[in-house]
């Protein structure tokens, strides 16, 4: 009983040397992540449901700005596009555990962010704005008005908004959600002043409830550099990026599409 | 139990009354602030296109995305239930074995798994472990390597299978998971069996495995069932959980959906009805294998 017993540990700790073996093994042999791509023939690219940077039609397929980007650079690198739609919050871990290859979620860039993945050239930039409900919030005009110690904003955990509310104003009390329909319900109900967000969504929620929230400032607060997000180390991945950015940008299609998208509302019926 | 006598004696009471206007008038104010209180524009016309849509190009029905969700929920609670059940059966058997060594493993794993919140649990599996495993079995490179066809048909078992790692991280997790209370439901049932039946099936000659077989689990089963079916309606509440690592079920779907609509209450309310509908219906069928098994 007792050598059986011990065969039977031998041969589980053998099993456990011999996987994680197999696994320093894998990564080393592993090419550039562009050589990978490109002899898989699809690109996984990691997101979440933004609007209208990212979300589901009607249909169940996604449709936005950002998966537009994605289609075209698949496109380009002539490879199919793959999306796996992920929790903005655990975002960059699973890029860094290989879920996917590339971040294309309108992420912008933060020093924090970059110590743990590279960035590309920016692709687009995308500002903050506050929406503010009438009733509770008066009508401030300033940035300064919301700095006081007894207002309260709602922002969604791990965006930019989080930290351009932490910054530009760190007297009001900041309460943080998962989900940004979480943070408009918050305010609609008036538990809050305010909600920071990056455009359009302080836009489009003025407009629809008109009666009860408005715009204190007339233009964004931040400009934000948004860009494709890579595991670190990638550099000729990161070359092709940079350089696809370049030429896309200078062809006007970028700038083209991000106006459909940001600044009309055609494709509204596609959604609900 | 008299079932008939209770048919006959159906009375309503003035209590019975008083109670039933009460219920109505709670329900009445409480949908009537729902209405009025909140600062909120109702849209419930959005809601039954995800459920089911008619597809134009193809000119058939499909299902929405809401349903789709349920789906998937329906094949991650089906998977993990079989699975916990093996898993938890087998640890339940440890538990109550004579050998040291395997009750100190069933003990170590339940203790574990009990004692730690089931959300935290899903990140360190997904990020960590399942990783791990996923690239050691190359679970990865086998489904690029799969011709489409046995992609399709395998899908109607395991979901679209690009997204299969993800699907089968989920699926272990919530096994691990659900398997040591199954563990503690199959240990409590055996040892609820009284010590003379052990002896009895001794004295008859038996050996351990064929007293547990014949003897002890048929008379356990039966004090296990009601607590085994709360499980496993537990499991399909629970599955709710790996939402968290984009795994496209119920919860999921709604979450996305309210992001991009921003219907919050429509499409809450209507993953708890769709949720309530499925595990209501569980509990029917499960009250229904107890009646059958009943032996009297």
């Amino acid at each position: 009983m007792k050598t059986l017993r011990t065969a039977a540990l031998l041969v589980f700790f053998c099993l456990s040397a011999l996987i994680l073996g197999l696994n320093q093994t894998a990564t080393a042999a592993e090419k550039s992540q562009l050589e990978t791509i490109l002899k898989r023939g699809t690109i996984k690219v990691g997101f979440d449901t933004f609007k209208p940077w990212a979300m589901k039609d009607k249909n169940g397929e996604y449709i936005g700005f950002e998966i537009e980007v994605a289609r075209k650079l698949a496109k380009d690198m002539g490879v199919k596009v793959e999306f796996v739609p992920t929790k903005w919050s655990g975002i960059i871990p699973a890029l860094l555990t290989g879920k996917f290859d590339i971040i294309i979620g309108g992420m912008s860039i933060t020093p924090q962010r970059n110590l743990k993945v590279n960035f590309s050239i920016p692709y687009e930039f995308s500002g903050m704005n506050i929406v503010a409900s009438k009733s509770k919030a008066g009508d401030r005009t300033t940035l300064q008005d919301f700095n006081t110690p007894g207002t309260t904003i709602a922002v969604r955990l791990g965006t930019t908004a989080a930290e351009a509310a932490k910054n530009f104003l760190p007297k009001a009390k900041k309460l943080y959600f998962d989900e940004e329909s979480q943070t408009i319900q918050e305010l609609l109900n008036n538990r809050v002043h305010a909600l920071v967000a990056s455009n359009p969504l302080p836009f489009t929620l003025a407009q629809e409830y008109e009666g009860q929230l408005y715009l204190p400032l007339e233009n964004d607060f931040t400009k934000e550099p948004i860009s494709f997000a890579v595991r670190k180390g990638e550099h000729d991945f990161l070359n092709w990026l940079d350089n696809w950015v370049r030429v896309n940008m200078s062809k006007g299609w970028l700038q083209n599409r991000y106006d459909y998208w940001f600044f009309t509302s055609e494709w509204e019926n596609l959604i609900q | 139990m008299p079932s008939q006598s209770n048919r006959k004696n159906i009375r309503f009471s003035l209590l019975d009354g008083a109670i039933l206007v009460l219920l109505a008038g709670m329900t009445g104010y409480f949908f009537f602030k729902a209405a009025s209180g909140l600062n909120y524009h109702w849209k419930w016309e959005i809601i039954p296109q995800y459920l089911l849509r008619f597809d134009s190009n193809a000119g058939e029905w499909r299902l929405g995305l809401l349903s789709q969700g349920l789906v998937t929920t329906l094949r991650l609670s089906i998977w993990s239930t079989l699975l916990a059940m093996l898993v938890g059966v087998a640890m339940g058997l440890f538990r109550v074995s004579p050998s040291l060594f395997k009750r100190l493993i069933s003990s170590t794993y339940v203790g574990l798994i009990r004692n730690t919140p089931p959300l935290v649990l899903i990140f360190i599996f997904y990020f960590f472990i399942g990783d791990q495993i996923m690239t050691a079995l190359h679970i990865d490179d086998f489904v690029y390597s799969i011709s489409d066809k046995t992609k399709s048909s395998l899908a109607f078992f395991f979901g679209p299978m690009n997204r299969f790692p993800q699907f089968l991280s989920a699926v272990i997790t919530l096994t691990l998971f659900e398997a040591a209370y199954i563990a503690e439901i199959v240990r409590a049932g055996i040892e609820s069996i009284e010590n003379g039946q052990w002896e009895a099936s001794t004295a008859l000659g038996m050996r351990r495995s064929q007293s547990l077989r014949y003897i002890i689990l048929p008379q356990a089963l039966q004090r296990m069932l009601p607590a085994l079916a709360g499980q496993f309606i537990s499991i399909i509440k629970d599955s709710a959980i790996v939402s968290v690592i984009s795994i496209e079920e119920l919860t999921f779907q709604g979450q996305q959906l309210m992001t991009t609509t921003y219907r919050s209450f429509e499409v809450w309310t209507t993953v708890l009805v769709m949720y309530f509908i499925l595990t209501f219906l569980c509990s029917l069928a499960v009250r229904k294998l107890e009646l059958t098994l009943r032996r009297d």
